[in-house]
């Protein structure tokens, strides 16, 4: 069964609750819609360079020093774009057992990182401040590890979708069922 | 209705709102000092009143980020390194959008700055006004007008002061200091003076005898606090008053010629150098003491011989600065800043000694300065602050335009192009896009005290 996703700008969250099979696996999504203005800027960057060719060959220039590097510039902006390109971040809570965070790209490669439950000490909302803005992220706090873990590693989802991931995560790792917590969130400071 | 009656009213209704401060600074706590210190007590006595604080500060080393302190007073440590004598590097519109993402997701409704020495202070206030918050500046020093340096000082200070809504100094010479360095009108100064926190200054158990009389020096060893005169003075005290010993905490790059000057005088045994006392310390020192003596050069407060009077500590200061406002007549002795009169004016106060009662001085100081005080009187310059109309972009411009013939227009084109920069960041970051920040309920906090579960400790 799945609830009604939650849609923001950028972002839109899916819940998902698997009852079926040995045990339940709770899932969290987070997608990405495909997004216009990057298909844009890669067409348009296709265009400029296809106009810098022409007037290079009509031009007489030394073309064939300069358009490989051009095309080479070009291929490689273009796999970069494409290979970063994310379609999805997903959280797949298996209670009792461990978590396992996702994150699907638009190329086809997974990158998988699996948590033991007794490994987690506790899911935390954090604020992090950069020298240009501040924004919410989800951490996990492991046992015998300095660093915090990020639950989601690349994109930064809004706080009503980060904090349902994290009361799930709380549940899962305090094995209690009523943990209800509104939004007198529990907000620790940060570590580092 | 007469527009002093409209004003009236607003300042009532204001008195009943809420205020949501955001304090900036580039001088907070891990260091300690008298700004650092305001800062905080005035932050927790504005908790405890009802209203919502947060402190913006630089990082400190690897300090960075979102800190809570006690009473859930909530310090951003944003990552700009400091550059010179703690200062942020001013790159003048590189801390628009960390400011402005801060002040919209805390729902701000005014930003107080502190210190005018601070570049992040300045900043802060500079991008607050251009987004239309009201604005209200502390001045804790005073500066002088003829070298370059306070030149160069002046003027930021006048860009900064001429479109602030009010301003606050903590003594009368700082409010005069500041009205002639910024050309601002009088009026729109507020005069709130620094207090002490008494619980932690408390006078020695016992009374010490008063065979042998104890003089305490704790100060920065630097020329702006007078180490020079200190040189001068000691030996000649001495060798007037053999019963007199001193007691010099504090570090500095005078400090070597104090320890010059003992040796010289053969005054090791007389003449006690601590080094450098930390904040906690203090008090323990200042106790062991019967007299304080402050021989500073330049002071717009100075709430050192404040800090020795709740001991019950007799001062002898110089006469400069904000000093004589500090203390009532009869409990510190004045003196010009030239050694021949500190040391007439340190024989005066040994002859007052018998009459002084450590006790009473200690009880007089704890009613006269309060930290509570400071803070009903700060929510009172916040309402006049809020209650101050809006105006628009062109009659704020003029403003600057009068600063000076070049500084004026240069001024003016700061503030347009921080304008243009204003609606650059709307478009690239709208401000609905950014979250606000949901209020943790405060009794929440309270319940859950002890103080080393939920909240950092320094």
């Amino acid at each position: 069964m799945s609830e009604k996703p939650i849609s923001s700008r950028k972002y839109t969250y899916i819940h998902d609750e698997d009852d079926t099979g040995f045990q339940s696996i709770d899932s969290h999504h987070i997608m990405v819609p495909k997004s216009r203005s990057r298909q844009f800027l890669l067409y348009s960057s296709f265009l400029v360079l296809m106009a810098h060719v022409c007037s290079l060959l009509l031009g007489k220039e030394e073309w064939r020093i300069v358009f490989p590097w051009n095309s080479l510039t070009f291929v490689i902006l273009a796999a970069a774009l494409h290979l970063r390109s994310i379609e999805k971040e997903s959280v797949l809570i298996m209670p009792t057992f461990g978590v396992q965070l996702e994150t699907h790209y638009r190329s086809g490669r997974i990158c998988r990182r699996f948590i033991p439950i007794s490994k987690i000490l506790k899911p935390v909302l954090n604020e992090c401040v950069t020298p240009t803005t501040c924004y919410w992220s989800l951490v996990l706090i492991l046992r015998g590890d300095k660093e915090l873990t990020l639950v989601f590693q690349e994109l930064q989802p809004p706080l009503e979708m980060l904090v349902s991931v994290w009361k799930a995560l709380c549940t899962a790792v305090d094995g209690d069922t009523t943990t209800d917590c509104g939004m007198e969130v529990d907000f620790r400071a940060s570590i580092l | 209705m007469e527009q002093w009656q409209q004003t009236l009213m607003k300042i009532a209704m204001a008195v009943q709102r809420r205020h949501r401060v955001l304090m900036v600074s580039d001088f907070f706590y891990p260091n300690f000092g008298g700004v650092e210190n305001h800062l905080y007590y005035l932050s927790q006595c504005l908790l405890e009143l009802g209203h919502k604080v947060v402190v913006m500060t630089h990082a400190y080393g690897t300090r960075t980020g979102v800190r809570y302190m006690t009473g859930g007073l909530k310090v951003y440590y944003v990552p700009w390194k400091p550059f010179l004598m703690q200062n942020t590097l001013p790159t003048i519109y590189g801390t628009f959008p960390i400011v402005r993402t801060i002040l919209i997701r805390e729902k701000i409704s005014v930003v107080h700055g502190h210190q005018a020495f601070s570049t992040l202070c300045h900043e802060a206030l500079m991008h607050a006004r251009i987004m239309g918050y009201k604005v209200v500046f502390t001045d804790h020093s005073l500066y002088g007008f003829a070298d370059v340096g306070s030149i160069h000082m002046n003027k930021v200070l006048q860009f900064t002061l001429s479109d602030v809504n009010q301003a606050i100094c903590v003594s009368h010479t700082s409010k005069e200091n500041t009205v002639l360095r910024s050309g601002l009108p009088p009026e729109k100064v507020f005069m709130i003076p620094n207090a002490v926190d008494a619980a932690m200054f408390k006078p020695a158990e016992t009374r010490l005898s008063r065979e042998e009389i104890v003089i305490v020096v704790i100060s920065r060893l630097v020329y702006r606090k007078g180490a020079d005169l200190l040189v001068e003075v000691i030996p000649e005290v001495c060798r007037l008053y053999p019963n007199v010993r001193f007691i010099i905490g504090g570090d500095g790059p005078k400090r070597v010629r104090l320890e010059e000057m003992r040796e010289k005088n053969s005054l090791q045994d007389r003449v006690e150098m601590l080094g450098a006392v930390p904040h906690v310390q203090v008090r323990s020192v200042l106790i062991r003491g019967h007299i304080f003596l402050n021989s500073s050069l330049t002071e717009a407060f100075c709430i050192a011989i404040l800090e020795a009077a709740c001991c019950g500590l007799l001062t002898v200061s110089t006469r400069v600065g904000g000093v004589p406002e500090v203390l009532p007549e009869d409990i510190i002795v004045l003196a010009e800043p030239v050694p021949n009169d500190m040391v007439q004016a340190i024989g005066k106060a040994i002859r007052l000694l018998p009459k002084i009662d450590p006790q009473v001085m200690h009880d007089r100081m704890k009613s006269l300065y309060s930290w509570h005080d400071v803070a009903r009187r700060t929510e009172l310059v916040y309402d006049c602050a809020l209650s101050c109309s809006d105006e628009n972009l062109l009659v704020r411009l003029s403003r600057y335009f009068a600063c000076g013939v070049w500084a004026g227009k240069l001024f003016c084109l700061v503030m347009t192009l921080d304008y243009l920069l204003w609606h650059l960041l709307e478009l690239w970051q709208p401000s609905k896009d950014i979250e606000e920040v949901p209020d943790i309920a405060s009794e929440s906090l309270h319940e859950e005290m002890p103080w080393s579960v939920e909240t950092e400790a320094i």
